[in-house]
């Protein structure tokens, strides 16, 4: 039996799966409001703006209690990247992804209690969840009640930059989650980061 | 009897002044030269002395029926920017308003439309016959080009060119009578099952409740862009209102990049359309953003490509580690 260490709280594995899911519910709802035609076969528009809606009003309330869980419990200081030395250690972990990976080399940093995320982690979540998120949501917010968008913009409808960024910071999210999926595979086994993710345990 | 024989002579005349100024001497209302205009604008303050609110409040005589004078106000700079604002208001009134008290009957005298836009009434009346409005017993007694058309508010979608502002005054005339449990009453038939009792009014938006954030569709978008059948692009918008059950409710009819809002609100716009930033159906961003119709193929082309690329290095990346790690058992054994 490998060593293997208690990570993951319930709140974490409950929200990760929540936000997971709703992430891809409106990303396919998303994408059907967005490239509505009639000869392509996405889900139906009202349908998809019905759910697309809801989900949004969840994810919202979700990225809240994610937010205030993340400060009463102290886990917000797992995606502060700890100097020094952030910068060599992104460097390492980035030269392992592209080459010690294949080689079959260890994992550059050992996963802890106190160091959940590589550096590299540390940063890209950061920048996700606490930079384009909050884009995402107040945008989505805006799209919900747009009395609150601009009035104009240089001669445009004031939706017309609202949506653009909702638009932009969706794909921000969907090339993460994409790499973000596929990292996952990255584990001791492809499949071990996913098991963690739903016990709690992780296997060194 | 005189009346109406000097009102003949006034129709003639004005008929035969709008036929001399019609490019082809067709038997369509025209524009009116600047200098009648400014004859008739004096001619109508006469009207304006009593029909206006600074009149009710300053009536230039005592002996009127002031409740009834309060309910025929009309506001001399919206007629002024209306379709019919260059007329003299007795070209449709006729000469029985020249003197208070008006003359008996002459209420019964104004001139129908047809009288002036024979070619539109013509072309008009065929599709208006077949409206919902115009087959319902009861409705269709009190139902004429008027009921939705005020000549002394409304312009016409060519000139008022903002499609915002031809959506308020458009819907107002269905919102008018459609939202309105008082105006509705005056013109609804009676109830099926409970003879006597006038049909009670659904609620439009209750109606409408399957089309989300329903009020923003009421500021963008008009009434007879769902409840009027297509029509071909370059034609004016059919009369003919629908049936409820053969009513729009496909959300792509306008919710995409071959958005039939072309075709009806932004008709008029549409030749004149400039392309912006490569924006599809550049004409409507201008005044709404609509999710599906208003995207940019060159950024949508961009946005694919980067989630393609992500996807393609991402497989790449995993068939790498795939063959290395065979070729490390391989090693192995
Ligand atoms: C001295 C005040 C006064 C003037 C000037 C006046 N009106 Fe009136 N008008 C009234 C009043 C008061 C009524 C309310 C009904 C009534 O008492 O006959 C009325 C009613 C009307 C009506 C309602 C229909 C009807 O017959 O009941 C029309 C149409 C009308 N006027 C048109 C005109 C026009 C057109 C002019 C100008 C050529 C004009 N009026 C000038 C006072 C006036
Ligand atoms: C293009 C024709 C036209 C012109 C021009 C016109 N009217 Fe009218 N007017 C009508 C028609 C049609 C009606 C009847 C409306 C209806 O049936 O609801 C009417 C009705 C009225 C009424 C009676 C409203 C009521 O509630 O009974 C008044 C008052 C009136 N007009 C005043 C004027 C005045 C004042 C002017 C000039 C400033 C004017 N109109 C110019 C066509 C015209
Ligand atoms: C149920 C309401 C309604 C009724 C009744 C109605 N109209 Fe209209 N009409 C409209 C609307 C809405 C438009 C705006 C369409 C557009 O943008 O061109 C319009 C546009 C018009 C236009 C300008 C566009 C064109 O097709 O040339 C004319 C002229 C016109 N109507 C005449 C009439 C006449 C004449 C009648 C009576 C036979 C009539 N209308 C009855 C609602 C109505
Ligand atoms: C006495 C003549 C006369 C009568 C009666 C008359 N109009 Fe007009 N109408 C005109 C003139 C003149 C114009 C301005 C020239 C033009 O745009 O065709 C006009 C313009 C219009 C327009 C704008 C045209 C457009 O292309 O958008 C509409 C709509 C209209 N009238 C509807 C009506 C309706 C509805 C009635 C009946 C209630 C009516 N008119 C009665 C003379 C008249
Ligand atoms: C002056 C009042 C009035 C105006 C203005 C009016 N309507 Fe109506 N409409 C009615 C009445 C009354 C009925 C009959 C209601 C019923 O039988 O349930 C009706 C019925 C309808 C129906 C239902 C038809 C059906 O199949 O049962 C539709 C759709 C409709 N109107 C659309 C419109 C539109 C669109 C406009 C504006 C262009 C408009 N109406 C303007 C009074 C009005
Ligand atoms: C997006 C398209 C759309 C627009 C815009 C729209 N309607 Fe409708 N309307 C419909 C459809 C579809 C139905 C049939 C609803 C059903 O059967 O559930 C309907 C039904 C109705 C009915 C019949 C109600 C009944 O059950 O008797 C009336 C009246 C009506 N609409 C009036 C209006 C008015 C007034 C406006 C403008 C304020 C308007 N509609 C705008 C699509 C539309
Ligand atoms: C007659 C044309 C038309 C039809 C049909 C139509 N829409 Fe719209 N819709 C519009 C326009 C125009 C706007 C832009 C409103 C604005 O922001 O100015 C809009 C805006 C929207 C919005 C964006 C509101 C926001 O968040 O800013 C949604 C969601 C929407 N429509 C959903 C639907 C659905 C679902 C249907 C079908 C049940 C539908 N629409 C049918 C014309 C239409
Ligand atoms: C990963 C998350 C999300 C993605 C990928 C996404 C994607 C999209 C896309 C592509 C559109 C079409 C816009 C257009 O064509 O311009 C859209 C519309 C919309 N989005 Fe999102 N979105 C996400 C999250 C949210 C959130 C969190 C909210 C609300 C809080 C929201 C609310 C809306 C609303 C209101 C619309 C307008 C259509 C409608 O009312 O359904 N979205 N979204």
């Amino acid at each position: 039996m490998s060593e293997r260490i208690y990570l993951l709280p319930l709140w974490i594995r409950l929200w990760h799966w929540t936000n997971a899911l709703l992430i891809i519910t409106l990303t396919v709802t998303g994408v059907s409001l967005h490239f509505a035609d009639p000869k392509l076969p996405l889900v139906e528009f009202s349908l998809a703006a019905r759910i697309h809606d809801m989900a949004g009003i969840a994810l919202a309330t979700l990225y809240a209690c994610f937010v205030v869980a993340n400060i009463v419990t102290g886990n917000w200081w797992q995606y502060v990247p700890k100097p020094p030395g952030v910068l060599e250690r992104c460097i390492v972990q980035g030269k392992w992804y592209m080459f010690g990976i294949f080689r079959g080399e260890p994992h550059p940093y050992r996963v802890s209690e106190e160091a959940n995320f590589n550096a590299l982690q540390a940063i890209s979540y950061w920048v996700i969840m606490y930079m384009v998120m909050p884009v995402m949501l107040l945008t989505g917010i805006t799209f919900l009640m747009p009395e609150f968008a601009p009035d104009r913009f240089f001669g445009f409808d004031g939706l017309l930059p609202v949506a653009i960024l909702h638009y932009l910071t969706g794909t921000v999210i969907i090339m993460f989650m994409i790499a973000h999926i596929y990292l996952g595979t990255t584990g001791k086994t492809a499949t071990s980061m996913f098991k963690t993710m739903v016990n709690g345990w992780h296997e060194h | 009897m005189f009346q109406s024989w000097r009102k003949t002579i006034l129709t003639l005349l004005i008929l035969g002044l709008t036929r001399a100024l019609a490019a082809h001497g067709g038997t369509e209302a025209a524009a009116i030269d600047p200098a009648v205009a400014e004859k008739n604008r004096k001619a109508n303050e006469a009207c304006f002395a009593c029909h206006t609110e600074a009149g009710l409040k300053n009536p230039p005589r005592t002996d009127m029926d002031m409740k009834k004078l309060a309910e025929t106000l009309r506001d001399p700079k919206v007629f002024a920017g209306s379709n019919h604002g260059t007329m003299d208001c007795r070209q449709c009134h006729g000469q029985g308003y020249n003197d208070y008290p008006h003359s008996e009957g002459s209420k019964n005298e104004i001139s129908p439309c047809s009288e002036c836009h024979a070619t539109r009434v013509a072309r008009l009346e065929p599709q208006y016959d077949k409206s919902v409005h115009a087959r319902l017993e009861g409705v269709k007694a009190k139902f004429t080009c008027a009921t939705c058309h005020d000549p002394h508010v409304n312009l016409g979608a060519t000139l008022l060119k903002d499609p915002l502002k031809i959506a308020v005054q458009d819907n107002q005339a269905c919102l008018e009578c459609h939202d309105s449990d008082r105006v509705f009453a005056k013109y609804a038939p009676d109830d099926e099952k409970k003879p006597g009792i006038k049909k009670a009014r659904p609620d439009i938006d209750t109606i409408h409740d399957w089309l989300p954030n329903t009020k923003l569709h009421w500021k963008a978008v008009r009434c007879v862009e769902c409840h009027t059948p297509e029509v071909k692009a370059n034609r004016p918008l059919s009369h003919e209102i629908l049936d409820k059950e053969k009513a729009e409710k496909n959300c792509l009819s306008c919710h995409s990049a071959n958005s039939s809002l072309r075709t009806r609100l932004y008709r008029h716009l549409v030749k004149e359309e400039v392309a912006q930033f490569g924006f599809t159906n550049s004409v409507i961003l201008s005044s709404s953003y609509v999710i599906g119709a208003t995207r940019n193929p060159t950024l949508d082309t961009i946005v694919i490509a980067l989630v393609g690329l992500t996807l393609a290095g991402v497989l790449l990346h995993g068939a790498i580690r795939i063959i290395f790690a065979i070729r490390r058992k391989g090693r192995k054994q």
